[in-house]
């Protein structure tokens, strides 16, 4: 009995242990993961912006405007999870740093980004009822006060020596 | 609050100010934003590669603003660079912009910073050492890289290409961070808007000059006045960092200015950088 606990104890280190080691491992890869979908997220959303851009400028059809729209109703909501702790600093495949102001100021970066949520919800109502003027009041209010108020605080260029 | 703005050719001086003081940006780099500080009472820390220079107050405080002085010592500051007291001011304080500022105008701005609220808030030394701290220096450096007077209007340009030259040289004081500095800190004036390497807080700043590969030649110049009212590049990413700030400035002017400065840009001569500034 004694030694099975004994044994059992010593499998039970082992095997934490090794729980480490793989979710060391598995948080590096993890880490890249999350930065392509996190850039790839931020591409997509710029695809949306440019389609509801398009429709404004007698460009694209409306259609399309309410895809772009209605996706970055969606895609605006999952941005907290696109930033885990611990994903911080340069994208090697990028030109922006995540700033650590994210993950210190966790409650202000919430509130930026369901600002930007909100606004994208408006330029669905606005985009829903076909009214020029309302679209693109909308869309200037979320480039501006949502993208923009969060690219000013929480993002920065990556130095490039 | 919009409205006031949008009247710049309004007639009450404090309204002209209150829009000449948005277009030159004074509250961003004279409100320390990440302290709560209150607008315009000084404190923000610039960090510089000569060292962190504090703004000061320009409340009309009596004891700690400019609440004493007068619309001589007031424009002497704004465009030559001279405190009240005859020290000059670092060039961290874009006088070297603000000289081309008119008279009216400035009169204008001292008029709407008077109509704030004073705030009590001493002003902080700035944190740099010898030799850049001997401020009588600044004369010598005057000497060599200030070139002071008013903005003079080119004849022979559109009332549009003017406005533009006006926003952009004196009052939004693009220069100062678009355009390269020397050993001395001075701008370099055969760079005039060529990117900046090494930009406010060691950051790169882009150029706008419409150079194709370096510059934003490939910009229209409705591209131009998209980005100063909301941020948005032709790319559909929208600015951040430092411009972020300027964006809030540039989204409240109207948008004959904006345009006025896209079409001066447009018409600066391309000028080549290393690298893709943006």
């Amino acid at each position: 009995m004694f030694f099975v606990t004994r044994f059992r104890l010593l499998g039970m280190v082992l095997a934490v242990g090794m729980a480490g080691v793989s979710a060391a491992a598995s948080l590096a890869q993890d880490k890249e993961t999350v930065l392509k979908s996190r850039q790839e997220t931020m591409k997509e959303q710029g695809k949306d912006v440019g389609a509801v851009k398009a429709y404004l400028e007698g460009k694209g059809d409306l259609a399309q405007a309410k895809t772009g729209a209605a996706n970055l109703t969606q895609t605006t909501k999952k941005i907290p999870e696109l930033f885990p702790p611990g994903t911080g600093g340069p994208n090697p495949t990028g030109d922006y740093v995540a700033k650590p102001e994210i993950w210190t100021d966790w409650n202000k970066f919430l509130d930026a980004q369901k600002t930007a949520a909100s606004k994208a919800d408006a330029l669905l109502v606005a985009v829903n009822s076909g009214d020029k003027a309302a679209i693109e009041a909308a869309f200037n209010d979320l480039g501006k006060n949502g993208c923009g108020a969060c690219h000013t605080t929480f993002r920065e260029k990556i130095e490039k020596k | 609050m919009l409205l006031v703005l949008s009247l710049s050719a309004a007639a009450d001086p404090v309204s002209r100010g209150a829009y000449l003081v948005n277009a030159a940006g004074c509250e961003g780099c004279h409100t320390d934003l990440q302290h709560n500080g209150q607008p315009y009472a000084g404190g923000r820390a610039l960090v510089t590669p000569f060292g962190t220079f504090y703004s000061p107050n320009i409340t009309p405080d009596r004891e700690t603003g400019i609440g004493r002085w007068s619309d001589e010592q007031f424009l002497r500051a704004l465009r030559d660079g001279i405190r009240p007291d005859g020290a000059n001011y670092f060039p961290v304080f874009p006088y070297p912009s603000f000289t081309k500022i008119t008279d009216e105008d400035a009169r204008a701005i001292k008029a709407y910073l008077f109509s704030l609220p004073a705030v009590r808030h001493a002003n902080r030394a700035h944190d740099i050492s010898f030799p850049v701290s001997w401020r009588f220096l600044q004369n010598g450096w005057k000497l060599l890289f200030f070139s002071p007077g008013p903005f003079r209007p080119a004849p022979e340009r559109s009332e549009a290409y003017n406005r533009g030259a006006y926003l952009v040289t004196a009052l939004a004081h693009c220069g100062e961070c678009h355009t390269p500095r020397n050993w001395f800190g001075a701008t370099e004036p055969d760079r005039f808007l060529a990117g900046n390497p090494h930009g406010p807080d060691g950051k790169a700043v882009p150029n706008i000059t419409p150079d194709p590969q370096s510059g934003i030649g490939d910009w229209s110049e409705e591209d131009i006045a998209t980005l100063l009212k909301i941020g948005q590049t032709p790319e559909f990413d929208f600015v951040g960092g430092a411009m972020g700030e300027v964006v809030k400035d540039t989204s409240r002017l109207d948008d004959a200015d904006r345009r006025a400065i896209a079409l001066y840009l447009k018409s600066l001569p391309p000028i080549r950088s290393q690298k893709k500034g943006r």
